[in-house]
């Protein structure tokens, strides 16, 4: 069972959703308006503290009084909770768009609750979102689980011990996995790690592709490592997952990724402190120690690598520079003096808009494919990050 | 030395070869424009006598015409206006520039004598026969008919088959052209439209029409008062160029200088001569003005147009712009369907680029019309109270229109373009001196004044308008925010109440309390729509107070 640090168990679910309705319940027979409050997730509201390691919620709660505005949100709210109790109270479980599907098959089924239907998905993730807001709970908690993304992770020395919802516990030896990789769950939580030899460190890389490559070409049988692909912004699966390596295994984490505003900002930030969206649930969702390993500024000079302008004038690339720009004066995370170095290398991006791909390392000696291996376990011995 | 000889041609031939000019530039377009023609000859002709005018326009097919993928048409007008003497004839209907009013600077439809010579050319080029004419004046003891051709090579009306007949009607014209062309009907460049424009800005018409496979029509008239046409205003010398200034001289024999300047323009006065002489660097004397206007010399023409160019005078007087006015717009454009509200504004005749003009507008929400919110409003553009329906994008009205924000005024409107939904915009310019962007008067040149001065009357009528849009808007909130209650209350207690196993009785009293909470939500509501109903109520008081 996931349990976190002054959180609430899964379990708590039930108990939890009864005392809010039962609250409603009562201020509405005394005709006294209720009112619910929600931490509120967004950058405005994140405090970051190197001690702490991530980004957590401030004072901050954004208050939903109920009124004819929000009747419909509500009554929408209460009807959802009810699907989502039902599941978990037989165990199932669902994604979003399943649940979306439920509820359209509720509402055929009673006429009278046709007011709530939903005339999209967006407006029933909408629904879940708020009651996770409301509860203070993943929404892993009440059985809603997103499609698992990233994270394919190899090891020879890594063994995973998995507990079952029936109880019923699995082992995987990843070392005998063959080519395939270990996907690790949106819940992390339920697994235990252990090692048939030391491990020295694990890393984490922004590209999968380039990732299989690294394994392909030897690296997890040279080293004894693990390493992970994250597939772009990394998923809660991924985050949750890098978490878990670094409080059971104890080892460095370094990630490997391009040198753009993107990389850094979106991907390696939510991994390291998590994001401000997720305010509540950066604690189990964020790995604090990863290091960041490269592409560093200085990479360019010292191997050489081909880099290039970024297009200011593309519209997503000019997006990246305008918020990594925002995050310089809004963002905790770079603003606090531990992440100075960071914050320098945004600094670098956004004075010189030049950008360097992870896979620049392929150009250094393309007649030797274990060359980015040997700048990777170089940067690592030397130091060589940030 | 080139054996080539220089020839010279008549207006005609030119016309005839450029038909194109004057708005007969496609097949659809020729019957537009016979039509127009026709009925603001009609139309004016009534005006300058004090006529009520009644009109029967008929439109048929005939069958296929000469020209490829054509339809041969006619078109049939009939007015009860004062007739046409017999001699008059071919050069009203035969031949170019012979007008009435032309260069008279009066706020009349037709101005040069084009219009109606140009759809008999075409009639003529299509099919062989120029107009077919019955004509009856008050003096005239029988109507005379007769066909009349254009002799392209003279520039000079032909009467053909003239004969006097015995017509039902005390006087009157009916004017028939028979002519290659094709018939579009709806849309933006239709009859219907044309039809619709010329009876909203024609409060005292009464129209017959009859368009192809469909009954007769009749809109009748909502004034029986004939809009006087002002008299032209003398010409305001700074409007004028210098030979204009020398010519105009010509028109008043043996007076002296100070007399015809006082007499023949406005805005100059004997304070405006004795200014003009304090001033040195004009190098004018007194002598000058006293002598006579046909003794004096080029040079001194020019000294004193200088002279007058450089001295501050007040500007044109507005006192020959023609108005439709609030209330009989108002009248008038309920005929244009069923309409939910309007808002009308009759902005003060001003001056723009120096030339007096007056701008109103009409805006009408159309109920149950057939149209999509997100569509672009029907736009009914005028200019001296004739619709145009061409060229929309170029046109100072247009361009007026997409500068408002109309969103501010509760209707949608992408960036940059025509407000959107059920609504018809008609916005009317007069003016004795419209500059148009082409000879067949179909966009207004948007000038910055010209244009700046339809906005702000666009935004009176926008605000206007906003106290219904708001009061409907509150009206609407009131009652979405009472049918929330009684569809959401039931089911978020309902809910509640499975969740947490409550009681029946509890459940009872939930639904009392959230029913009592709600209802003073509704409150609020109930009390903004009251604001917006007084404020929508003032403004109507205060509309039908100046009428």
């Amino acid at each position: 069972m996931g349990l976190r640090k002054g959180g609430k168990v899964k379990s708590d679910i039930p108990i939890i959703s009864k005392e809010l309705c039962l609250r409603l319940l009562n201020d509405l027979e005394k005709a006294k308006r209720p009112v619910l409050y929600a931490t509120k997730c967004s950058l405005d509201n994140a405090i970051y503290n190197h001690k702490v390691g991530y980004l957590t919620p401030g004072s901050k709660k954004v208050a939903t009084e109920l009124n004819v505005s929000s009747v419909k949100k509500m009554s929408r709210a209460v009807f959802m909770l009810e699907i989502l109790l039902g599941n978990i109270d037989t165990g199932a479980v669902n994604t979003k768009r399943e649940l979306y599907y439920m509820s359209k098959g509720a509402i055929k089924s009673t006429p009278a609750l046709k007011p709530l239907d939903f005339a999209d998905q967006p407006e029933s993730d909408d629904t879940i979102d708020f009651i996770c807001e409301l509860m203070e709970c993943y929404r892993e908690d009440i059985n809603c689980y997103a499609n698992d993304r990233g994270g394919q992770t190899y090891s020879q020395q890594l063994i995973v011990t998995e507990t079952m919802t029936d109880g019923t516990i699995a082992t995987i030896d990843l070392s005998k996995l063959g080519t395939s990789p270990f996907q690790p769950k949106n819940r992390p939580q339920n697994l235990k790690l252990s090692t048939s030899k030391k491990i020295d460190f694990a890393l984490i890389v922004e590209s999968e592709g380039t990732a299989n490559t690294l394994v392909a070409n030897g690296f997890t049988k040279r080293n004894n490592c693990i390493v992970i692909g994250s597939q772009g912004v990394p998923s809660n699966a991924v985050r949750g997952w890098s978490k878990l390596i670094q409080d059971q295994l104890k080892i460095p984490l370094y990630f490997f990724g391009d040198l753009d505003a993107y990389t850094l900002q979106n991907i390696y930030r939510t991994l390291k402190a998590g994001s401000a969206a997720s305010l509540i649930r950066n604690q189990d969702y964020s790995a604090p120690d990863v290091k960041f390993l490269g592409v560093l500024p200085e990479d360019i000079k010292k191997y050489d690598l081909f880099d290039y302008p970024v297009k200011e004038h593309d519209a997503q690339e000019g997006r990246a520079l305008k918020k990594a720009s925002d995050a310089l004066k809004n963002d905790p995370f770079f603003q606090d003096k531990k992440n100075r170095g960071l914050a320098d290398i945004l600094n670098w991006l956004l004075k010189n808009k030049r950008r360097c791909e992870q896979q620049a390392f392929f150009s250094v000696n393309p007649k030797d494919p274990t060359m980015p291996e040997k700048i990777i376990l170089d940067k690592i011995k030397r130091g060589n990050y940030v | 030395m080139s054996e080539k000889k220089i020839s010279s041609s008549s207006t005609a031939e030119y016309f005839s070869k450029n038909l194109q000019q004057v708005g007969f530039s496609s097949q659809t377009k020729a019957v537009l424009t016979t039509l127009k023609e026709a009925v603001d000859n009609a139309l004016d002709a009534c005006e300058e006598h004090g006529i009520l005018p009644e009109l029967k326009v008929e439109i048929e097919r005939l069958g296929a015409g000469s020209i490829k993928n054509s339809e041969r048409i006619r078109v049939l007008v009939t007015d009860n206006g004062p007739g046409i003497d017999a001699d008059d004839l071919p050069k009203v209907f035969g031949e170019y520039l012979a007008s009435s009013k032309f260069g008279r600077g009066r706020c009349t439809r037709g101005q040069q004598g084009i219009g109606i010579s140009a759809a008999t050319t075409w009639a003529q080029m299509t099919c062989a026969q120029g107009a077919k004419v019955i004509s009856k004046t008050k003096a005239m003891r029988k109507a005379v008919s007769a066909v009349i051709e254009v002799d392209i090579k003279n520039n000079k009306g032909i009467v053909k088959k003239r004969e006097t007949i015995d017509w039902d009607r005390p006087q009157g014209t009916q004017v028939e052209f028979v002519f290659d062309g094709r018939i579009q009907v709806n849309g933006e460049a239709g009859i219907m439209n044309y039809l619709l424009g010329t009876t909203l800005v024609n409060p005292h018409l009464t129209l017959h029409y009859q368009l192809p496979d469909q009954e007769v029509v009749t809109v009748d008239r909502v004034s029986n008062e004939v809009p006087a046409i002002p008299d032209a205003a003398d010409p305001h010398p700074h409007t004028m160029k210098l030979g204009e200034f020398i010519s105009h001289s010509h028109l008043f024999g043996r007076v002296k200088v100070s007399a015809w300047l006082k007499k023949g323009f406005s805005r100059i006065s004997d304070q405006v001569i004795e200014d003009m002489i304090k001033v040195k660097e004009n190098g004018l004397n007194r002598a000058l003005f006293d002598k006579n206007v046909d003794q004096l010399a080029n040079p001194e023409f020019t000294k004193i147009f200088a002279a007058i160019q450089n001295t501050e005078l007040k500007a044109p007087s507005t006192s020959s712009v023609l108005s439709i006015g609030e209330d009989s717009l108002s009248k008038s454009i309920l005929r244009l369907g069923k309409v939910d509200f309007f808002s009308v504004v009759s902005r003060k005749p001003t001056i723009c680029d120096f030339k007096p003009v007056q701008v109103e507008v009409a805006i009408a929400r159309l109920e149950q019309k057939n149209m999509d919110a997100d569509s672009p409003v029907q736009l009914l553009r005028f200019a001296n109270r004739v619709p145009l329906q061409f060229d929309k994008s170029a046109c100072a009205i247009a361009q007026a229109i997409t500068t408002v924000n109309w969103r501010s005024y509760g209707l949608g409107q992408p960036k940059d373009a025509m407000p959107q939904g059920p609504y018809i915009f008609a916005v009317s310019v007069v003016s004795p001196f419209i500059k148009f962007k082409n000879a067949s008067k179909e966009t207004i040149d948007a000038s910055d004044e010209l244009v700046e001065e339809i906005r702000r009357t666009l935004m009176q009528a926008g605000q206007k308008l906003s106290r219904y849009i708001n009061a409907e808007d509150k009206a609407n909130d009131l009652e979405e925010k009472l049918r929330y209650i009684e569809q959401f209350g039931p089911i978020l207690v309902d809910g509640l109440a499975r969740i947490t196993g409550a009681k029946e009785d509890q459940k009872k009293r939930a639904r009392e309390g959230l029913m009592k909470l709600l209802g003073r939500d509704t409150s609020s509501a109930e009390k903004e729509l009251s604001a917006a109903n007084q404020k929508l109520a003032k403004q109507e008081a205060k509309t039908s107070e100046a009428e």
